[in-house]
């Protein structure tokens, strides 16, 4: 079985899982938390690519996602945008904002890059939580970016006018269907020239240099492109949520979604989705124990990291190997 | 004149603190190429121990400072033994220590959290009382850390310089396999090392406690500025570091008077942009040869 021919199995499969989640199950609860889900995998999913593929250490996923999220509500809001056309906008203006941030630390080495990208979302988070001056009046005082508190009331996709009693199962479609594009785009990327050109860069650096292939061009494309489906779950979640705030930036959501992809295993292609699945599933499992989250999910991200650095993928990996 | 002596003075103060902060990060860049994401959460760790051993235990405040500073340094030795030993062995050692460390962080961090509450508590340690220069107040607070810093940097120089064991720490750092081959122990370099930044972590942490309060997240924003200032300076500079965060403590406090608290950070992050631009490798850094 070849490994483009596996991929589309275990996608289809997992599409036919979901599809029938919200019938099967149909529960308001269960719908509702795979729908954040799906927004949490469709970053992780494209963070990946750009940590696991690119090898950017890129802390600046967060403040991209709010990018996405905060352009989307202002479109709407300010601009009195439809939610249907505010989210790809949103979505593009992430891409330009990714490829300022990109030109500004790629050029650097490594750890550089991480220091950068993450000094950039502190800055965006103190700008927008000290922001006290108003900027209209319409509905009481709001700063330009919302404040402390966040924007609101910039409208939705209409599917809740649609289906007003089962609006949220609507969502979780839409939220599937995100996920399902952005995942079979990262697929594209990963055995794609993109992907090869950083395998390259990977076995052979001094060869793949002197063939032309630059790290410096390709990490800026694979930046750049994975930007886009980071700003479409944002907008998906300013919509979702009716309100998007500076909480996007809260160091613990950064750490859950990193404790994703390092579970997962970095830099394959269903070890991030798999990852964010049980993740998931263990926040739910363990509700009681919410207080000593971050300790856990601390522990799992150094326990991962020293002892199974590729994550479950590499175990499914070397189940393989052993057959 | 009044204005220019307070933003000095102020600056000045800024600045030891993050020099303090910035030298342990700066020596484990240097000799080991690990970037600590935890080096925030050793300042914490140091201010609230500072804090429990004269509340709770009684203890004169110089003797809980070395308190403070002894248990930072087991913190460090521990992330060394359990952490960075077991990483050197595999590959990608920079990419895994970094997340490596940002989990622990993390933990302890969180455990601060857990045992001391998320209010924010005031450190005993401090004295009261001014100077004046001109019409400027300076507090007495403010030239005890400026004093203590410079002890501090005078003596993380001497060792660096003079003794056997910062000769070995300057060889690893210029050349790991070279310094092995003439007998330097390297695993024991880096314990030192690790231990020796978990130290200057936690006094750098009592210090910024001292000025503001302790609070469980207290050691992020300090740690991302020590970050800035290596990156400045260029990552691993030991002497460029201190040059770097005394510049940049004085720039925050001018920023800070003409355009305000809110957007000292971001003109902050600007300049360092520009620098990086202008000089990839930080100001001090040497451009590396990387060997394919």
């Amino acid at each position: 079985m070849t490994e483009v021919r596996r991929d589309i199995i275990i996608g289809l499969i997992c599409l036919l899982v979901a599809l029938l989640v919200p019938v099967v199950l149909g529960g308001r609860y269960i719908v509702t938390q795979a729908t954040v889900f799906f927004v949490w995998a469709i970053v992780v999913v494209q963070w990946n690519l750009v940590l696991g593929i690119g090898g950017i250490f890129s802390l600046a996923q967060m403040a991209l996602f709010a990018t996405g999220a905060y352009a989307t509500a202002m479109l709407g809001f300010y601009l009195k945008v439809p939610m249907l056309i505010a989210i790809p906008l949103g979505g593009l203006i992430t891409v330009m904002a990714s490829i300022v941030i990109g030109l500004a630390c790629l050029r650097l080495r490594g750890p550089y890059v991480a220091l950068l990208t993450l000094a950039i979302a502190q800055v965006m988070y103190v700008l927008i939580v000290n922001d006290t001056a108003c900027f209209t009046n319409v509905s009481g005082c709001l700063p330009l970016f919302g404040g402390v508190r966040g924007i609101g009331q910039f409208g939705d996709l209409g599917l809740r006018a649609l289906f007003p009693s089962k609006w949220y199962v609507a969502h979780y479609y839409v939220a599937l269907a995100l996920l399902a594009v952005a995942l079979t785009f990262s697929i594209i990327v990963i055995r794609g020239p993109l992907g090869l050109a950083f395998k390259a860069l990977r076995d052979s650096p001094g060869y793949a240099l002197s063939r032309g292939i630059s790290r410096f061009k390709y990490q800026l494309w694979i930046f750049g492109v994975s930007a886009f489906f980071t700003g479409i779950a944002g907008g998906f979640y300013a919509v979702h949520f009716r309100v998007v705030g500076p909480t996007v930036f809260s160091f613990s959501l950064l750490l859950s979604l990193i404790a994703m992809i390092v579970v997962g295993g970095m830099g394959s292609i269903w070890g991030p989705l798999l990852g964010a699945a049980l993740l998931m599933l263990a926040d739910e499992g363990m509700k009681e124990f919410s207080e000593y989250r971050n300790i856990g999910l601390g522990l799992l991200v150094t326990l991962f990291v020293i002892a199974w650095p590729r994550g479950l993928a590499g175990w499914f990996e070397r189940l393989q190997t052993l057959k | 004149m009044d204005v220019i002596i307070q933003i000095i003075a102020s600056g000045l103060t800024l600045g030891a603190m993050y020099a303090v902060a910035t030298i342990g990060l700066s020596l484990v860049y240097g000799s080991l190429n690990m970037l600590n994401m935890a080096h925030g959460a050793l300042l914490t760790l140091g201010g609230y121990i500072c804090y429990a051993t004269i509340t709770h235990l009684g203890l004169h405040p110089a003797l809980a400072l070395i308190a403070a500073a002894l248990v930072c340094a087991f913190a460090g030795l521990i992330i060394y033994v359990f952490a960075t030993l077991p990483l050197l062995r595999a590959e990608n050692f920079e990419t895994n220590i970094f997340i490596a460390t940002i989990g622990i962080g993390a933990i302890i961090e969180n455990l601060m959290l857990k045992s001391f509450g998320p209010y924010p508590i005031p450190q005993p340690l401090g004295i009261s009382g001014q100077v004046v220069i001109g019409n400027v107040h300076i507090p007495v607070q403010n030239i005890l850390i400026l004093v203590t810093a410079l002890i501090l940097m005078a003596a993380v120089a001497f060792l660096l310089q003079k003794t056997r064991a910062g000769r070995a720490i300057r060889a690893t750092a210029m050349h790991r396999e070279a310094g092995q081959l003439v007998g330097v122990r390297v695993g024991q370099v880096y314990a030192q090392v690790l231990a020796l930044s978990g130290a200057l972590a936690a006094v750098s942490g009592v210090m910024i406690s001292s000025i503001a309060t302790l609070t469980p997240v207290m050691g992020g924003d300090p740690m991302l500025k020590a970050f800035i200032v290596c990156v400045v300076a260029g990552l691993g500079n030991v002497y460029g570091a201190v040059v770097a965060a005394i510049a940049l403590g004085v720039l925050e406090a001018a920023t800070q008077y003409v355009f305000g608290v809110r957007w000292s950070f971001a003109t902050l992050l600007l300049i360092v942009i520009l620098v990086l631009i202008w000089r990839p490798y930080g100001l001090f850094g040497r451009q590396q040869v990387v060997r394919l």
